[in-house]
């Protein structure tokens, strides 16, 4: 179902529509400028040296030693999380689809996923050294461990993963969901045993699916820098850390961008296997017929409990975390001083109070322009016809499948400069974030339009509606979510995302994310932690609004706001 | 025909110029500012400037990114600066900033009586403190294992330290930098004795941080036992409650200066040229004390605050000297990359 819909709505030589060529224009001049040009720039910065095209010292870079173990080791860890990611999102998936939960409960299982998702970088980093370090609260205090060791690939690979697992949970949840249990139902009666259903009917319908997570955990993994930059130690160097203390350790621009460039390769074979290959795999699940749910137990009671157990201790494990984080911002200095004082919070609302502003007001201008940015590119390339349809889509799609690191360089170098000098403005940090994280919106989008059968569309016309009507009384609804979606994708990562925009703060605009990441580094923990509470707090009731928000608009079936946040 | 939404949304991306507009308008400033880029931490930085602004009524406006971080932009923006003055961070930074052209050398009126150390021959840059470099330990981690505060390098080589210190990664720390020549120096510049030490010092070694003070929380933490830390950063470490003792290598242990410098091109030049003035002078170094900033005053004619002084006291400090250093610098970084970080 993926691909041009040739339905009814893109019948008779629509691309002749102005309002169509009008924005696809418009869209088609806004990703020059903010996909094309900068990475352009970047590229001609590391190819040239003091105004002569040269490609010495990048060669040496690239097959230097250390770096190629830092590629693969890049690759090793994200293979790694992409596994358990997908494992664990599965698991929970399943035990939210077909465990029987009562409400309150799946409440709390989502809240608790959510968690990682929502917060700002470092979080889970931190929790881990705190507490599995030579002198961590649980491997030392409770335990008496000597002489452990935090540094280094697994204690990387489980923060990775816990951070990212919802990524896995919140994709395959709808699709679990999606599956007919009558199908699984009719397995049953027909005298399979559960575990036989679950194999042979269950699991290949939720293949694509996992495979889709797994690509999503995988680009999540390979484009994190801050997860890596606390916890891998020196025994396991990563890319994306090493481009960027090649930028900020040894001042070497292009070495760093070649560095980069480096993680573009495997980054975009994933980017293009999850789009071109896993998404044509998904099943039509919303058409014109209803279907009528007969209860099925999929799963046995004792099953039932292991899961729940399994969910129970994950999620305990990550409301520890943030328990801890909301500890710390409540004690003086944790670890050495245990007094309670709301000292922090009096800090972040005096001295932090213009990066509190900043960020929600960059944020309230890049969530809105970027719901729509979202929805315009979708609807064109899902439902219109006109020329560079498919290259728009992909375009559109490179400021998101790149490390942020590589994104912020680019923008710095590319905008500091005449015809075009943005930096220092907060439009710069606004359009990073619209262009880097509203392709989620895109595919929200693309991803409902091709749920709408055919069918609801000639039904709708098939009873005299015209195609306008039509738009607004059956698409339109469709898409509504997706806007919203896409809109909070962009509010959250506004609020939480630091790899691209620590290039990009400025004298006159700063960000609560790069006072979290200065806090730490001043060992400052305290602050640090308080502002990571309000980032969550906010973060929070920004959502709780959209989804009533949402649910006003939502169509039977659509896809719930939480489930696009995965892309 | 055309959907009234999509019309309605084309017409509200044709507005993303104007907001583009009052945004951009949004950061414009006033007429008497400097902007700088601070590579001390906001809460010494802050009062400073505050200071600054009280003696002459020129408003800093400033934003603080870690030394590498700060010239990493400083040198993208060279074809357009965006500030006037980098303030604070190691000379190092500023050394390799000369490399890249982007300051414009300014000899302020101190310059005549600052020693040579903390100048820049040419005036690129200028000395505003000194900063030497002290072992900080956890005083929990020292009783545990009946150990006494270092007082010598060779105490680190103890094995009850294995795994337990963390100090700088010499690929992106200043602090990292001035303890390997420190560590040359007391080996009497003897390559093969150095590399020695350090090589035998690894497996005590638990993490080499990013940033120069990276270590100080989890020494303070008890994380790691032990460190090698600018002064200012152990002794803000203290200050903020932790439980760890400072003490210094009979054989010695080197100091680095921290550094100023106008930026080529900047927009502002006169009133950054001020606020270097302020800063060399006594004026600004006089404030130290009063601040809690544990750095050492460059201009001889400001005194140590007591109690620093009092830490100082029979410390055995030296400082690295520049020529030998900057000649060495990339190539001790490389071998020290190839045979201690990644044997």
């Amino acid at each position: 179902m993926a691909g041009p819909t040739s339905g009814v709505l893109t019948a008779g030589g629509r691309h002749r529509d102005p309002a169509v060529a009008f924005t696809s224009l418009a869209l088609w001049l806004l990703l020059a400028l903010f996909v094309v040009y900068p990475l352009s720039m970047l590229f001609v910065r590391m190819l040239t040296d003091h105004g002569t095209i040269t490609t010495a010292g990048l060669a040496t870079i690239l097959t230097d030693r250390h770096q190629v173990r830092a590629f693969w080791n890049s690759l090793l860890l994200a293979t790694l999380v992409g596994a358990l990611g997908t494992v664990l999102g599965f698991l929970f998936a399943f035990t939210a689809a077909r465990g029987r939960l009562p409400r309150w409960l799946l409440g709390i299982v989502d809240a608790s996923v959510l968690l990682p998702l929502v917060s700002p970088p470092f979080t889970t980093a931190i929790a881990i050294i705190f507490s599995f370090g030579p002198r961590g609260l649980i491997t030392y205090e409770l335990l008496g461990l000597k002489g452990v060791t935090v540094y280094g690939l697994t204690s990387t690979f489980l923060s990775e993963a816990l951070t990212y697992f919802p990524i896995a949970y919140l994709t395959l949840r709808p699709i679990l969901a999606a599956i007919d249990s009558n199908i699984e139902g009719m397995a049953f009666s027909l005298g399979a045993s559960r575990w036989r259903v679950f194999r042979t009917v269950t699991l290949p319908l939720a293949i694509p699916g996992l495979a889709n997570a797994f690509l999503l955990l995988f680009a999540a993994s390979l484009a994190d820098f801050a997860t890596p930059l606390i916890l891998a130690g020196n025994q396991f160097p990563v890319l994306p850390t090493q481009a960027y203390l090649q930028i900020t350790g040894l001042f070497d621009l292009r070495g760093g961008a070649a560095l980069s460039f480096a993680l573009l390769v495997p980054a975009l074979i994933v980017f293009l296997l999850q789009r071109y290959w896993v998404s044509r795999r998904f099943y039509v699940t919303i058409t014109g017929k209803g279907a009528g749910q007969t209860p099925f137990d999929s799963i046995s009671p004792a099953m039932r409990n292991g899961l729940l157990a399994v969910c129970a201790t994950v999620a305990l494990v990550i409301v520890y975390f943030y328990a801890l984080l909301l500890y710390a911002s409540l004690v003086m200095a944790l670890g050495a001083n245990h007094t309670f004082t709301l000292q922090h919070y009096r800090t972040i609302f005096t001295e932090g109070t213009k990066a509190i502003r900043d960020t929600l007001l960059i944020a309230a201008f890049a969530m809105p322009l970027g719901g729509l940015y979202g929805v315009l590119v979708g609807y064109l390339v899902t439902k219109k016809q006109f020329v560079g349809r498919r290259s728009m889509e992909l375009v559109s799609m490179i400021n998101y499948a790149l490390p942020g690191t590589i994104v912020g360089i680019a923008y710095l170098i590319a905008f500091n400069d005449p015809p075009i000098e943005l930096t220092g403005t907060a439009l710069i940090i606004v359009a990073c974030y619209i262009f880097r994280y509203g392709p989620t919106g895109i595919r929200a989008t693309v991803a409902l339009l091709q749920q709408i059968d055919k069918s609801l569309e000639e039904a709708s016309q098939g009873l005299g509606a015209g195609s306008a009507t039509t738009f607004r009384r059956v698409t339109l609804p469709l898409i509504l979510p997706a806007f919203f979606a896409g809109l909070g994708v962009v509010f959250i990562r506004s609020m939480t995302a630091i790899s691209a925009t620590i290039f990009l703060v400025s004298i006159g605009w700063t960000l609560i994310t790069v006072k979290i990441l200065e806090n730490m580094t001043e060992l400052s923990l305290g602050p640090a932690a308080a502002f990571s509470v309000l980032v969550v707090a906010i973060v929070f009731v920004v959502i709780a609004a959209i989804g009533r928000v949402l649910r006003l608009f939502r169509a039977p079936g659509a896809m719930p706001m939480t489930s696009l946040l995965g892309g | 025909m055309t959907h009234p939404l999509l019309r309605r949304m084309a017409r509200a991306l044709a507005l993303v110029p104007l907001l583009a507009f009052a945004l951009g308008c949004a950061t414009a400033r006033a007429a008497d500012t400097v902007n700088a880029y601070s590579i001390w931490p906001e809460n010494w930085a802050r009062p400073m400037f505050e200071e600054f602004e009280k003696a002459t009524g020129i408003k800093v406006n400033f934003v603080r990114f870690s030394s590498g971080e700060a010239l990493a932009r400083v040198i993208a923006e060279k074809g357009n600066p965006r500030v006037d003055v980098l303030f604070g961070g190691p000379v190092e930074t500023f050394a390799a900033g000369i490399g890249e052209g982007v300051f414009e050398p300014y000899k302020p009126p101190a310059y005549a009586t600052l020693p040579p150390r903390f100048k820049h021959a040419d005036g690129q840059w200028i000395a505003i403190a000194d900063d030497p470099l002290v072992f900080m330990t956890n005083d929990k981690f020292l009783k545990e294992n009946n150990l006494k505060a270092p007082g010598s390098w060779n105490d680190l080589l103890n094995p009850a330290y294995k795994n337990m210190l963390q100090m700088a990664d010499a690929r992106t720390s200043g602090t990292a930098v001035t303890r390997i020549f420190s560590i040359l120096e007391v080996n009497g510049r003897d390559e093969t004795k150095a590399f020695d030490y350090m090589k035998k010092l690894r497996p005590n070694v638990q993490l080499y941080t990013k940033s120069g003070g990276g270590g100080t929380l989890p020494v303070g933490l008890g994380q790691a036992g032990g460190g090698i830390f600018f002064i200012v950063d152990a002794l803000d470490t203290k200050a903020k409650g932790y439980d760890v003792t400072i003490s210094f290598p009979q054989e010695g242990i080197g100091t680095a200066a921290e550094g100023i410098a106008l930026i080529k091109g900047a927009k502002n030049p006169e009133l950054g040229k001020k606020l270097i003035d302020w800063a060399t002078s006594p004026a600004m170094q006089n404030q130290f004390a009063k601040y809690k900033i544990n750095f050492v005053p460059a201009n001889p004619a400001v005194q140590v605050e007591p109690s620093l002084a009092a830490v100082l006291k029979g410390a055995k400090i030296f400082a690295i000297d520049a020529d030998y250093a900057g000649a060495n610098r990339k190539r001790i970084v490389d071998r020290w990359v190839a045979e201690v970080l990644n044997p």
